[in-house]
């Protein structure tokens, strides 16, 4: 269970004083579904993440994970989170296995229950033929297995995926997103963020469009297509950025001639 | 609250990635162990080079060597017949003997010890052999003779002359012995008849300066930064470049676990470091001196001063250093991981490292530079103070080591804590965890400077508002001579003058910053009574610190000089305690505090305020007034922010000040006897004292033990909604 209500993150640019990254954003995601968060790059969908996983500290607004309160109680959510984005590389001196069992220590797993787990961890994502191979040596589709390992390893209720597939091949995203849905079924609340709207369609229950750090909309991809009267996500994306003022990102191309 | 589990999983983990490492394999372990034998080749060669020099000998009481010479026949000259060189048949190489000039010089300077040594120093000669005026009697009578032989032990050259000299005389020895033999047909193995008499007119401290006493300590101090410099790069920026730093920030860990992890990583390449750099030095210094003694010219007495020159440290002193390594390398690791987390790349965390090279290596070079010495300000210094000590140890000076041992122990453990504190703040800072490329221009940096300008400042400008006063004081104080009005002016300047502009141009609430706020007089009272109350103990505290570093006779008397320059009374209230309880409030309790509390709780906040305030006493009047000066300092930093204004301060500051400079006028009272047993020094009697000093304790366990009475500042820098543009 995630609920964030009026999250807001600002950073200071010497250049052009306080910038919101993200601006009163609110939403809530259950148990057994994918929450998708969508938008642009720099759209602040890392930021708001990053809040929920307690890297950063929110600016005003709340946020709780998994009960937990994530400025009052930082230890206790990341406890309880599995996150992974492009940002969590991959020790490249230390073996899959290695990286694994240190996290799970972290976690504070008791030594036997941690073997049994990564045994189980191991075999669900077929992991086993490179569990002693350097990180250094892994192709990018172990590497992205052995991120998966390490954020389900302590068996958390939340997962958070930020832009998990960017950089990936069609083959590894797709497998990639199959753990995903596997993990939904098992009942954990996950949020996904990305900037492929087709990718989003596929995957989420719910989706919130994030556009320059404000939430634009809100809902089932089915009843926000129906309510906006959009054929797809990403026409449903041009047209609430438009709404929304902004015309640079459907300016058609200046001509030669 | 620290899991250590954690930091122990972090530790064994990241140790293991270290030992992985080729770079810092090699830093940490190869390289002390190519570099020291290179290093002394190096030094074997340049020995050689010295030997080959020409140096000049002066021999007092020639006229004796001729007598001697007469009354002997048959024994070889000890000079030749020119008698500006030694007889070429004593040694092995006859060509040895143009490298030794002789004078003879009966000049009365020579006899006397102390212009001898002081032409010795002067470069006037190498070495002066004394002849002793019963030489010729004492030859022939077949008795033993020493021939005095006084050089400089401190000097290398001075000292290799010296070697050459005794082996000369001992060859001398022995042509003596081999023509007896001859002669008169005795057995081999009779009495030496002569033999040198070695005369060093260095001291003990200075005798103990060989190469590796010289060498040793600023390489130990500069090997235990260098093993933790990488590290600590490959721990922080490393992680960064690699894209694991958000990985392990997003796990339970908190920042001071990650931190202390990474820190006993850094902590211990630094003390194996300069572990093997100890040892890999001692068994150089052992093969140097042993090759020396196999010299060809083998000699007795001389090859225990050949080894002297290069003597490996005594297992004692090894002990001490050791000691001593293990705070220098907590400091230094945590200096290191502060600054390499700011880094993005390990390319970028490599500039960062200069300027510690460049702070760090004066430091520990101070110790090379002729008449510096542990003394308390040497000491405190956290580089110098271990090289100087550790210098000491390599003398076998044992004595100034252990009563200097603690000062320079204690605020070494105090910086290492204070850089550990340090580099959690900056774990915990996003600002610099997820910093960014940036294009840097002044004017847009200016421009925000002034336009995002917080209410109160944060806790960095609290050191740039230190370092300015200082820099103030350095370029501002030639100006001002010393008397009367120009010093209330250089203090308006130079105390007052940068926290003032900091927070009226930095800050957007100046009033709040220096914390000039209304105040209930109860809180004057207080203050003016707690100034009192303490007073007797503050005195006391005053004597026992003259007591254990008592003040140099030429500072003594500069201050007796600057009490005279002072009229009257007035004038020294007015410049020795209204002045200073102005600005340096404004400055220490005002905006120092203000600054450094809105980073640190209240009680880090007052204790760093104080050491700051302590310091700055001895950078510009005497390290004698540091003690008193934190104590206060202490006091005044609980008092500005428990009752949260700065008048208070001011009074107990005026009241303090304005008793010392007012005490004069209690002890030459008719009736001083009942108050002070100690007039001269105003040392109250000691009921007095300690009943004064209860009651103080009393007040500050009042003050310390009431509620806050509201935040002064807020914890988090929250910027200003107004100022968030919406877009």
């Amino acid at each position: 269970m995630i609920q964030v209500e009026q999250l807001s993150k600002s950073f200071l640019d010497y250049r052009r004083g306080w910038l919101p990254a993200v601006d009163a954003v609110s939403f809530t995601c259950v148990p057994g579904e994918i929450f998708g968060l969508l938008g642009p790059n720099g759209a602040g969908k890392t930021t708001t993440l990053r809040m929920l996983s307690t890297v950063l500290k929110p600016t005003s607004g709340r946020a709780r994970v998994a009960g937990f309160d994530v400025v009052r109680r930082p230890e206790q959510v990341r406890q309880s989170i599995g996150f992974m984005s492009a940002g969590t590389g991959i020790y490249e001196r230390r073996t899959a296995w290695e990286l694994v069992e240190f996290f799970g220590r972290l976690y504070g797993l008791p030594p036997d229950r941690l073997r049994a787990r990564m045994e189980a961890v191991f075999d669900w994502l077929q992991m086993n033929e490179f569990r002693d191979v350097m990180g250094a040596r892994l192709s990018t589709g172990m590497k992205q297995k052995v991120s998966i390992a390490r954020t389900i390893i302590h068996d958390p209720p939340v997962l958070i995926f930020d832009e998990p597939t960017s950089g990936l091949d069609v083959l590894v995203a797709r497998s990639l997103r199959q753990r995903i849905l596997e993990l939904r079924d098992q009942g954990k609340t996950i949020i996904f963020s990305s900037h492929d709207m087709s990718e989003v369609a596929k995957l989420c229950t719910r989706v919130a469009i994030i556009h320059k750090g404000r939430l634009r909309a809100l809902g089932r991809p089915a009843e926000l297509l129906e309510r906006y009267g959009q054929p797809d996500l990403e026409e449903l994306f041009f047209f609430l950025v438009r709404a929304d003022g902004d015309l640079s990102v459907d300016r058609p191309w200046p001509r030669a001639d | 609250m620290v899991r250590w589990p954690n930091v122990q999983t972090i530790f064994i983990q990241e140790a293991r990635d270290q030992l992985r490492d080729r770079r810092t394999l090699f830093m940490v372990f190869v390289l002390p162990i190519l570099l020291y034998p290179l290093l002394g080749i190096g030094m074997a060669r340049l020995s050689e080079a010295f030997q080959d020099q020409t140096r000049r000998v002066v021999i007092v009481g020639c006229e004796h060597l001729a007598a001697a010479s007469a009354a002997n026949p048959e024994a070889p000259p000890l000079l030749d017949e020119t008698g500006s060189r030694f007889n070429p048949s004593l040694f092995d190489n006859p060509d040895d003997a143009a490298r030794l000039d002789v004078l003879c010089d009966d000049d009365p300077s020579w006899h006397d010890p102390t212009h001898r040594r002081e032409r010795l120093r002067g470069g006037d000669a190498d070495a002066v052999v004394l002849i002793p005026s019963d030489l010729a009697d004492t030859l022939r009578q077949q008795r033993r003779v020493a021939i005095p032989i006084a050089y400089d032990s401190a000097d290398e050259k001075s000292q290799l002359t010296y070697f050459r000299i005794t082996r000369l005389l001992e060859a001398w020895n022995l042509a003596i012995v081999e023509q007896r033999r001859v002669a008169e047909g005795r057995p081999e193995g009779s009495t030496d008849p002569v033999r040198p008499d070695a005369q060093d007119v260095a001291t003990r401290t200075e005798a103990g300066s060989s190469v590796w006493a010289r060498i040793f300590p600023f390489l130990l101090v500069l090997m235990s930064l260098t093993g933790a410099f990488y590290p600590a790069v490959d721990l922080c920026a490393g992680e960064k470049e690699r894209g694991t730093m958000e990985t392990l920030l997003i796990s339970p860990a908190s920042r001071a676990e990650i931190v202390l992890g990474k820190f006993f990583v850094v902590f211990c390449a630094s003390i194996a470091t300069a572990l093997l750099n100890l040892a890999s030095m001692g068994a150089t210094a052992f093969a140097l001196a042993a090759q020396f003694n196999q010299a060809p010219m083998r000699l007795r007495p001389s090859a225990t001063g050949a080894a002297a020159l290069l003597a490996a440290p005594s297992p004692v002193s090894l002990g001490w250093m050791i000691a001593l390594l293990i705070p220098l390398a907590a400091f230094f690791s945590a200096l290191c991981l502060a600054l390499a987390i700011v880094a993005r790349s390990m390319k970028e965390g490599q500039y960062y490292m200069t300027p510690l090279y460049l702070i760090c290596l004066p430091l520990a070079c101070l110790p090379l530079v002729p008449g510096i010495q542990l003394d308390p300000f040497t000491s405190l210094l956290p580089v110098t103070g271990v090289s100087l000590l550790l210098r000491a140890l390599m003398q076998g000076d044992y004595a100034s080591a252990s009563q200097y041992f603690p000062l320079v122990f204690t605020p070494l453990v105090l910086c290492g804590l204070l850089a550990i504190r340090w580099a959690i703040d900056q774990f915990k800072s996003e600002s610099v965890l997820f910093r960014e490329a940036e294009h840097f221009d002044l004017v847009g940096w200016l421009r925000h400077l002034w336009r995002d300008k917080p209410q109160t400042p944060p806790a960095g400008m609290a050191v740039l508002c230190y370092a300015l006063m200082l820099v103030a004081y350095w370029f501002l104080a030639p100006f001002f001579p010393v008397s009367g009005w120009s010093l209330v002016l250089m203090q308006v300047l130079v105390i007052l003058g940068p926290p003032v502009a900091l927070a009226l141009l930095l800050t957007r609430d100046p009033i709040r910053t220096l914390r000039l706020r209304a105040t209930r007089p109860a809180d004057l009272a207080l203050a003016g009574l707690l100034a009192l109350t303490l007073f007797p103990m503050v005195n006391e505290l005053r004597v026992w610190v003259d007591a254990l570093f008592p003040m140099p006779e030429a500072v003594r008397q500069a201050l007796e000089r600057f009490k005279d320059l002072i009229p009257d009374p007035a004038t020294a209230f007015l410049l020795l305690a209204l002045t200073p309880a102005l600005c340096e409030e404004v400055a220490f309790r005002g905006y120092i505090l203000t600054s450094l509390e809105r980073s640190y709780r209240p009680a880090w906040a007052i204790g760093l305020s104080a050491l700051l305030f302590g310091f700055m006493h001895v950078l510009l009047s005497l390290f004698q007034q540091l003690f008193n000066a934190t104590l206060l300092g202490l006091v005044l930093g609980l008092i500005a922010i428990r009752t949260r204004s700065l008048f208070p301060c001011i009074v107990f500051h005026l009241v303090n000040n304005g008793l010392a400079v007012g005490v004069g006028a209690l002890t030459s009272a008719p009736w001083a006897g009942r108050l002070f047993r100690d007039p001269a020094q105003a040392l109250f009697h000691g009921p007095i004292t300690l009943l004064t000093t209860a009651l103080a304790a009393v007040l500050v366990m009042r003050l310390a033990g009431q509620p806050l009475r509201g935040r002064s500042v807020s914890a988090v820098s929250s910027p200003n909604p107004e100022r968030i543009r919406t877009s």
